[in-house]
């Protein structure tokens, strides 16, 4: 059993043709996540008991039944109704991609939310207290003083939960999409040659992680930058 | 804002506050004139802190009425607000916002809530970081500062809001030894200039040449209010002699 | 619900797999996690770098990937190995619930290694330094004061590891692992209900989360007694 060079330098450039699918569906579906999981957060804050309750409900069921299964419930499962196919979200649905987004999101948002929510929680009292007794209103307080400093708060969590998700978007090869990891499959369906092709990929999405934790390093530091003592 | 002199500041009628089952406050009756200085003193746990948190509502009391410059505290919201704007605060733990600068501790409450310009705001605050003296750290952020100067930021902060007055609770308690000074000095300042105060503090000496009126707090009661020179000299209670000895004992 | 009928022992024999692949692959990454976090606390630099590397790898790659790899990997090892003594051998594999759970289990492995340092680090100097002004003799300090505070700042995260590792098992069905969403596809291709048969998948996981979360609330508000109530 050999190393083959040639194979990684020839597959290599095929399977990055797959990175803008790749770098799609973890934006869209981080971004459309990140959304849901503020509207869940809000719900969860909201004191209404039932709003709260359809969002815990929510991110029970999403953050405790497997991503892969989620996948399949949407991509096989729904078009096993003939309302899902008659609807106008057919144009989604019917397309590998949307499905792979649509999981991908609703999937993110549940655990987003309570990241989150951790934040929220994670800001000191005496701060809120300060803010009431110097008149601010409960949404200037939340906008002022609590959104600021939860997003500080999170943004650790949240950025381990980005990586998450892109290595959830891995999954997407399962149900046909052509990323960089539906693409390796190919190959090595082709060629049998498991270690090259695998191995070079999985150092790819290492590469793409260690620029995800750069890039939040830097907007920790820029968040941060109240908390360092020295100029 | 007061049309009739005679009218207290503050008006608190038999208040009761519970935690669960937990009585904080027992039957609070309290009355404070325009312009006077309070020290609220006690062991831990007297209700000393409960007491003023209730005067802006940080804690709702559950049973007599509280009134403030003529409006009472209930549940609506413009009242409390109302309140808010007249009464300021002053923490333990200075409670600055961590990610807002100095100047920006100073304006954000200014701009929000009185709906001043930022210039403006700008200028009010840099006008009180000058009386509390620290002018020159404007642009830092809080944790830049000493204890000492961020319970100074603290006071201007309050003061900015320009209140009818101020809620001390335990402002130097947090405070290295050589820091408490220069924060009694601003209070004492404050007081001169004939602020309405209540602090709760341990500060005897405080107590002792700035009060108007010494409140003695034990399990959530008033037990005795004097002033300080009878309240020192001549302590009534059993409970405030055994508290007096205790505190200045060493 | 009629078109569950008859295959509700298969999703039975599923969800034992299920079972199954867990447990074994607990036991393993409990035991990677704490070599890994051994090795990163050690004072050998070599023990360190492999671990960091470690830790690295698995937690920068798709678990997907990890998976194929060590089945497909593993696969042509074999295969290449049985070749010498019958060249008319054309595949021999690791069965994929011994590629899968080892799998899932260095994935999951290489967090615990994280979460293990966290806590070993965790426990406040001053505990142990106490124990040992005590007269506490270091093996003594460390089964009384060590251990009984690293469990708890461990157990959190802990659960969500087991989590993880409970849901990743649906991932082991890609290389052929007979656990539900394996047993779903076959009853799909025989009813034509994709979404029921996966439905039942998702509800299977749902049921195995809970019980992990209600076990985890429960060990903690056990070991919390100490901490609880004491105000």
């Amino acid at each position: 059993m050999s190393f083959d060079l040639n194979l990684i330098l020839d597959s290599l450039p095929k399977m990055l043709a797959g990175f803008g699918v790749t770098l799609q569906l973890l934006v869209v579906s981080g971004l459309l996540g990140l959304i849901l999981a503020i509207l869940l957060l809000l719900m969860r804050l909201s004191g209404k008991f039932y709003l709260d309750w359809v969002a815990q409900v929510y991110i029970y069921i999403f953050r405790g039944t497997p991503i892969l299964v989620q996948i399949f419930i949407i991509y096989y499962g729904l078009p096993q109704f003939e309302a899902v196919r008659d609807s106008v979200f057919w144009s989604i649905l019917r397309e590998p991609t949307g499905c792979a987004i649509l999981a991908l999101t609703l999937n993110t948002g549940a655990y987003v939310s309570e990241i989150l929510r951790g934040g929220v929680l994670g800001v000191d009292k005496g701060l809120l207290e300060a803010g009431s007794a110097l008149g601010m209103s409960a949404r200037q307080k939340f906008i002022y003083i609590t959104t600021p400093l939860a997003t500080r708060l999170a943004l650790p969590a949240y950025s381990n939960d980005v990586i998450s998700l892109l290595k959830s978007t891995a999954l997407a090869s399962t149900i046909t999409i052509t990323d960089m990891t539906g693409i390796a499959r190919t190959i090595v369906a082709d060629t049998y040659a498991p270690y090259e092709v695998f191995i070079s990929l999985a150092i790819v999405y290492m590469i793409f992680t260690f620029g995800i934790q750069k890039l939040f390093g830097v907007f920790e530091r820029y968040l941060g930058r109240y908390a360092r003592r020295e100029e | 804002m007061t049309d009739d002199n005679s009218r207290p500041l503050i008006q608190m009628v038999k208040v009761d506050k519970f935690f669960g089952s937990f009585q904080a406050l027992r039957n609070i009756d309290l009355e404070v004139q325009k312009g006077e200085r309070i020290v609220i003193c006690g062991p831990s746990g007297s209700g000393k802190s409960t007491l003023i948190r209730c005067i802006n509502r940080l804690e709702k009391h559950n049973a007599g009425e509280i009134i403030i410059d003529g409006i009472e505290l209930t549940d609506k919201v413009e009242d409390i607000d109302a309140v808010r704007r007249e009464v300021g605060m002053v923490f333990q733990n200075f409670n600055l916002f961590p990610h807002m600068t100095i100047v920006k501790n100073l304006m954000i409450a200014q701009q929000l809530v009185r709906k001043t310009s930022k210039d403006e705001s700008r200028k009010l605050a840099m006008r009180y970081l000058e009386r509390v003296k620290i002018p020159e750290q404007a642009d830092k952020y809080p944790i830049q500062l000493s204890g000492g100067q961020q319970q100074r930021v603290a006071i201007a902060r309050a003061l900015c809001m320009e209140p009818e007055i101020i809620l001390f609770d335990e402002p130097t308690s947090a405070l290295d030894p050589e820091m408490i000074n220069e924060v009694l000095d601003v209070m004492v300042d404050l007081a001169k200039e004939g602020m309405t105060m209540i602090c709760v503090t341990h500060e005897m000496g405080f107590a002792r040449s700035v009060a108007d009126r010494i409140i003695f707090m034990d399990e959530g009661e008033i037990v005795e209010q004097a002033e300080p020179a009878a309240f020192f000299d001549n302590p009534k209670s059993e409970r405030t002699r055994a508290f007096l000895d205790q505190i200045l004992s060493h | 619900m009629e078109v569950l009928t008859g295959w509700w022992d298969d999703y039975l024999w599923g969800a034992v797999i299920v079972a199954k692949v867990f447990a074994a692959s607990l036991l393993l990454m409990v035991l990677f996690g704490l070599i890994g976090a051994a090795a990163k606390l050690s004072d050998n630099r070599v023990a360190q770098k492999i671990a960091n590397g470690y830790t690295v790898i698995f937690r920068g790659t798709p678990e997907i990937l990890v998976i194929l790899l060590l089945y497909f990997g593993s696969a042509i090892v074999l295969t290449a190995i049985a070749q010498v003594f019958d060249p008319d051998i054309r595949f021999v594999d690791v069965p994929p619930f011994w590629a899968g759970t080892i799998a899932i289990a260095l994935i999951v492995g290489s967090y615990a290694t994280e979460t293990f340092r966290g806590a070993f680090l965790g426990v406040k100097p001053g505990s142990i330094e106490a124990a040992r002004a005590l007269g506490m003799s270091p093996l003594q300090t460390f089964i009384y004061i060590r251990i009984p505070e690293m469990w708890r700042i461990a157990l959190p995260p802990f659960g969500n590891h087991m989590l993880s590792l409970v849901k990743d098992t649906a991932l082991i069905s890609i290389i052929g692992l007979n656990e539900t969403l394996f047993v779903a596809k076959q009853a799909i291709t025989v009813t034509g209900k994709p979404f029921t048969m996966y439905i039942v998948v998702g509800i299977i996981y749902l049921g195995f989360s809970s019980l992990i979360t209600l076990s985890v609330m429960g060990i903690e508000k056990f070991g919390n007694r100490t901490t609880v109530g004491a105000r």
